[in-house]
């Protein structure tokens, strides 16, 4: 009895009293729940737009290239398998409003189109919070080259598409982050290439990069066009796009290599008019570089 | 009667070893840490308010730690890359220091102390034995204690590698600032 006391008396004052710096820090909560950063290294993937935005204040100089058909009827020796070709050229200036809100215009040298852009983060994933970002995309593109035929566009309304986009993203881990992107595309039945085709067309995207070293990604993404809006039976053989590339990050830039069967580089003009495939020597050499500019004034303090 | 007399002595032990280990603590939840690059190029600085930390003045004992993704940027894309691509905060989300001082504290009211910490700092997963130079302070009232601390840290040391085409950019020593007010832990 006498030593059961003195066993509780004693485990009571140790038990209770004996704290040391470890046990308290641990009791503490310290803030865990920030914003999911990086989900993409850029606001663009291969072919596809990504969740990302540009920062704020923040202006990119794009500069896009899509080669010609390194194989088949069109590529092999004769053009350095494709090398002498450029089927598309994309130059264009994107800017960041806020870290939410981009805007952006460019110019592309297939049908000589302009295009302008928003893009939108709707929200963004967090540690403990929401799983996943989103982010909404629309944009415009104007044809601007003179008509192949008389009456080829008997609007100027008919040279103008649209294209709308929501792109859902998650960060699965530092090395792996994934998007899927379900996106409408507006067109005038002038800009309709194959008479059976439908004008406006249903897409679903799908895009991934995969860490391999800190500054080395392997980047890729696939645009289903055929089979969901599309009629199946067309004259014109279209596939659906897909791009394969390695995206290095250096501070500022951000460059890219990638093969693709898309001739053209901005969705507007990809998404309707991809006829070449990987199978039949289509698929073809492209790079993509940005560079960023921070125009945010120097004093700006840090104290946000 | 339960107790005998030597049993009153082994209480007593207890009673006043147990008040003994029951020291007074003082602990913050936002301790200012700031840290400076100066690189040919350009220079780089960030701040985090979130910095935890207990002291112990009785054995002159000191935790602190703060989240990696805390600090903060003037530039939001330098901040990007601090987590992505030096500190990698997903894998290492914090940077901790554990140490005591080599002196006793004498924390006399409104004045202040010079001491080393002896400790491990601990960054990016790679930990470090170091002593840490501070000046500490205790207020009139008892209730608050100052601490600020000037050091620095070499990336090296943490194997926090920076790419031979960015060395213009990024200082391989880094200077570090902390500021502390410890306010008196309640029982």
């Amino acid at each position: 009895m006498k030593e059961l006391c003195l066993i509780v008396i004693s485990t009571f004052y140790l038990g209770v009293k004996a704290q040391d710096i470890d046990s308290i820090m641990a009791t503490i909560p310290a803030e865990d729940n920030y914003k999911t950063e990086a989900t993409f290294k850029s606001p663009r993937l291969v072919l596809l737009q990504t969740n990302e935005t540009q920062k704020a204040k923040n202006l990119a100089f794009w500069v896009g290239h899509r080669f010609g058909d390194i194989g088949g009827e069109f590529g092999g020796s004769h053009t350095l398998y494709g090398l002498d070709v450029a089927t598309d050229l994309y130059l264009g200036f994107d800017y960041g409003i806020t870290d939410q809100l981009t805007v952006g215009i460019g110019r592309s040298k297939f049908n000589e189109t302009y295009n302008a852009l928003v893009k939108y983060r709707v929200f963004w994933q967090e540690d403990q919070g929401l799983p996943f970002s989103a982010t909404l995309f629309a944009q415009s593109g104007w044809i601007t080259r003179k008509p192949f035929f008389n009456d080829e566009f008997p609007a100027e309304s008919d040279r103008i598409s649209h294209f709308f986009q929501l792109i859902i993203a998650r960060k699965f881990g530092p090395g792996i982050s994934l998007m899927a992107t379900p996106g409408y595309l507006l067109r005038p039945d002038a800009q309709v290439q194959d008479l059976d085709d439908r004008s406006n067309l249903f897409v679903l995207g799908f895009g991934g990069r995969f860490k391999i070293m800190k500054r080395i990604s392997i980047i890729a993404d696939y645009t289903i066009v055929n089979g969901l809006s599309r009629p199946d039976s067309l004259q014109t053989d279209y596939f659906n796009p897909l791009g394969i590339g390695i995206e290095i990050e250096t501070g500022g830039h951000v460059f890219s290599l990638n093969f693709q069967n898309s001739p053209y580089i901005i969705a507007n003009n990809f998404i309707p008019n991809t006829t070449k495939s990987w199978s039949d020597g289509g698929v073809r050499f492209g790079f993509a570089i940005s560079r960023n500019f921070n125009l945010a004034p120097k004093r700006d303090s840090i104290d946000n | 009667m339960i107790f005998t007399r030597s049993s009153y002595i082994f209480l007593f032990f207890v009673v006043l070893f147990s008040h003994q280990i029951c020291a007074q603590f003082y602990q913050t939840t936002s301790v200012n840490i700031q840290f400076f690059s100066s690189a040919p190029i350009e220079d780089i600085s960030a701040v985090s308010r979130e910095g935890i930390s207990v002291l112990n003045p009785d054995h002159a004992e000191i935790s602190i730690k703060v989240k990696i993704r805390s600090f903060r940027f003037r530039k939001a894309l330098m901040q990007e890359h601090f987590n992505e691509n030096y500190m990698e905060s997903e894998r290492y989300p914090e940077a901790t220091f554990r140490g005591r001082s080599i002196e006793k504290l004498k924390l006399v009211p409104g004045s202040s102390q010079k001491i080393i910490f002896q400790g491990s700092l601990m960054i990016h997963g790679v930990a470090q034995e170091r002593q840490i130079p501070a000046i500490i302070s205790l207020a009139n009232d008892k209730k608050t204690i100052r601490l600020t601390s000037e050091f620095e840290i070499k990336c090296k040391d943490h194997d926090i590698r920076i790419p031979r085409l960015l060395w213009e950019n990024i200082a391989e020593t880094i200077a570090v600032n902390v500021n502390a007010n410890f306010q008196m832990r309640s029982k």
